[in-house]
């Protein structure tokens, strides 16, 4: 269908006030759960403080107000949570771009059932590693971490709100320079409106209070229409000007990612040499298999007789890591996992992601978005 | 139901944080903890693997020993076991743990055993004596100039292993010392010294390097016990660098600044010593069966069944570690509370709680 701009918001007051952007989100949810439309919302919730952000399933209406706001130094992944965990019931599902790429490719290939989700996309324009969050608000903005009370990304800036309600900031571009503010990936990312899911919403172009709405798909539609029916929301249609404005900061930010990935997939990108240091370095402790999305073969070939070998320190890069590379490079949708949860620090969604973009310029196939599958995709072990 | 929550990781003594992701009640696997200053949601294969500790071969009910172990209540099983501890002189009695426990158990237990009147009590130290400065905390691991390794961390401690690579990548020098031709260590440091003998390497090296007062130094020992790890901690301890000796289990550091620091040979003559042994969450089968031939009556509080359960008298079941709430001091002696994310299985209950109850029917007040 084609796509449809609204502006929302929560008719229920407490989530007007506590939810981002006049709480629409939550409003969805809430309508949803109350409906029984769905068993469960999966969404983050603020953990120990801002920099917690903890996978959440809620299952009753009214705890969704508990998920309101926005959590920008929470790199989480709700692919394979869902697909894992999450299979057996019917869910609504807040999504990043990257959550919702991972859906996709999975829906396409079996492993979650589209009829059984809702995916409530948020705009996105990265995401901070917590102890790299803490780390630069000290440096940066000489504040205690700890006395950080909310934080959000607005008009090319990090900015953070402290207990008595001042606010400091600190462009991302200064922050990124020194090897602070978004991971990597994050900044490489050229899907910043999760047009892969039913809904995508956010500020971007939205008045204060409200949340701008593209409704991508008849499911998206639906949903709104008839929380809107049912006194959940309010809806009203942006400005012509509300619309540039999204659209612009949108492509300033492809721009800027595009930016980003010649630095770090180009000009930037570790010589042969730096790779042999990163590969001497791995355990083969399989996290960044296992933490992959897009990942799920039961029987994994890396773990076959035919590649163990008793007397390797480290094991041989072109049978774990080419092999990996060889199996998922294709399907990679740049989410950055691997990366994260290397114990040894290799930088491993930079040969993934480049990999990607050179399958994609051959093919025209991008994981996540594309509605086919990619070229040569083997269903065998689905 | 499904939750995601934050722990411990109980796979080593590094202390990273996990999420366990816990389904109807059920640990069915891990989350990255990105949040946790110590290993920003990075874990090894043991610690991603940690959750499986919850689900295999658990103890679920009291067990007492009638002809082979049969179930019983909780009523017969401390029942039995007052009756036991109170037919023994206090002298008669052992009490040993291991370095798994949470210090909350180990100051329980310390009590308990003060005001029973019972001396022989302390910790399996793994062979590593107790120690009392300050160590090397990972900053200063990962800030270093200079890092002197004596063994395999990146392969063992992969976590405390990525703050060598950081180091590194910051510029530090990495000189490894182990007994392998080759290891993972050795093979990411600038030089390996492959060693015959710890006292032959003490011997030769130029301790030059870790004088400099200008330059931050931090040795590592690791994979080391009895006379060689204290040779080595004698040889560094008045050096300029900062030292991190790597303890095996996860609360080892922990236990010794609570209860007395056994190693096997103080383990087997504090069983020559006593009639009545009480094993927390220790396998002594497994190290000294033969000596505890000489125990007349075996009692163990324990959450798995290893060989010691398989012998024992009386069993307790106890509780794993995301069943609980308590501390464990990591090897860099950082403690670091974490709180009970699920139930323990049947009719298994909290560890204090079981010491707690038997002190009250012992009459003891702790």
């Amino acid at each position: 269908m084609e796509s449809q701009f609204l502006l929302a918001k929560a008719k229920d007051e407490e989530l007007a006030e506590k939810g981002e952007c006049g709480g629409a989100v939550s409003a969805l949810f809430k309508y949803l759960l109350d409906q029984q439309l769905v068993d469960g919302v999966l969404t983050l919730t603020r953990g120990d403080d801002v920099y917690d952000g903890i996978p959440t399933l809620v299952e009753n209406s009214e705890d969704i107000v508990e998920t309101c706001g926005s959590l920008h130094c929470a790199p989480t992944m709700f692919g394979d949570l869902i697909s894992k965990h999450l299979n057996d019931i019917r869910l609504a599902v807040s999504v990043k771009p990257c959550d919702a790429m991972a859906i996709k490719e999975l829906e396409k290939r079996h492993q979650i059932n589209p009829d059984a989700i809702y995916k409530i996309g948020l705009n996105c324009g990265g995401t901070v590693m917590p102890i790299t969050a803490r780390k630069m608000i000290e440096m940066f903005y000489d504040v205690d971490p700890a006395d950080v009370v909310a934080e959000e990304i607005d008009k090319g800036k990090f900015i953070i709100e402290l207990a008595d309600g001042t606010h400091k900031s600190v462009e991302i571009d200064e922050l990124e320079e020194k090897g602070f503010g978004r991971r990597s990936n994050c900044q490489r990312c050229e899907l910043k409106i999760p047009r892969n899911a039913d809904l995508a919403c956010g500020n971007w172009g939205a008045e204060p209070g409200w949340t701008f709405i593209e409704v991508v798909t008849e499911k998206g539609k639906n949903l709104v229409e008839n929380a809107r029916q049912n006194g959940y929301i309010e809806v009203k249609t942006p400005s012509e000007k509300a619309i540039a404005i999204r659209e612009k900061i949108e492509s300033v930010m492809i721009k800027l990612a595009r930016k980003f990935q010649d630095k770090y997939l180009e000009e930037d990108y570790p010589a042969p040499e730096n790779w042999d240091e990163y590969w001497n370095r791995c355990i083969k402790c399989y996290a960044c298999r296992d933490v992959c999305p897009l990942c799920f073969c039961k029987e994994c070939d890396l773990e076959k007789d035919f590649y163990a070998d008793e007397n390797e320190i480290a094991p041989d890069p072109l049978t774990f890591q080419g092999v990996r590379l060889s199996h998922m490079c294709f399907s990679c949708v740049n989410c950055g996992q691997c990366e994260d949860v290397c114990p040894m620090e290799i930088p491993l969604a930079r040969i993934f992601h480049r990999m990607q973009k050179k399958y994609r310029d051959d093919t025209g196939f991008i994981a996540g978005v594309s509605e086919e599958l990619p070229p040569l995709y083997s269903p065998e072990k689905e | 139901m499904l939750k995601v929550a934050h722990t411990i990781c109980p796979s080593c003594s590094v202390g990273c944080g996990v999420n366990l992701i816990i389904k109807d009640q059920e640990a069915v696997g891990t989350y990255p903890y990105k949040r946790h200053p110590i290993n920003e949601g990075k874990n090894c294969k043991k610690g991603r693997d940690s959750y499986q500790i919850l689900n295999e071969n658990r103890l679920r009910d009291p067990l007492l020993k009638k002809g082979g172990l049969e179930q019983v209540s909780w009523e017969d099983a401390l029942e039995t076991t007052v009756s036991q501890l109170k037919s023994h002189k206090n002298h008669e009695i052992g009490i040993i743990a291991s370095g798994n426990c949470t210090n909350e158990e180990y100051e329980t237990l310390k009590k308990f055993a003060a005001t029973l009147g019972v001396e022989n009590i302390g910790y399996n130290a793994k062979n590593i004596p107790a120690f009392n400065f300050e160590t090397a905390t990972l900053d200063d691991v990962e800030n270093s100039d200079f890092i002197l390794i004596i063994g395999d961390v990146l392969k063992e401690n992969p976590l405390l292993g990525r703050r060598v690579i950081l180091a590194k990548e910051g510029g530090a020098e990495i000189i490894t010392a182990d007994f392998p031709d080759k290891t993972l260590t050795g093979i990411n440091s600038d030089e390996y010294m492959q060693i015959e003998s710890i006292s032959a390497f003490l011997d030769n090296i130029n301790r030059k390097v870790l004088e400099t007062p200008e330059q931050s130094s931090t040795v590592i020992i690791s994979g080391l016990s009895g006379e060689e790890f204290e040779n080595v901690l004698k040889f560094f301890q008045d050096s300029h660098a900062k030292l991190l000796p790597v303890m095996e289990e996860c609360n080892s550091r922990g236990a010794m600044n609570i209860l007395p620091a056994l190693n096997e040979n103080e383990l087997k003559d504090l069983l020559k010593k006593v009639k009545l042994l009480y094993v927390v969450g220790d396998d002594p089968a497994s190290y000294m069966e033969e000596s505890l031939k000489n125990i007349e009556f075996l009692i163990t509080q324990n959450f798995f069944i290893n060989e010691t359960v398989l012998m024992s008298d009386v069993v307790l079941p106890g509780s794993c570690w995301a069943e609980k709430s308590g501390s464990f001091t990591n090897t860099t002696g950082e403690t670091q509370k974490f709180n009970q994310i699920m139930l323990p299985p049947e009719n298994a209950r909290d560890d204090v709680t079981i010491l707690m109850e038997l002190a009250e029917k012992m009459g003891l007040e702790l």
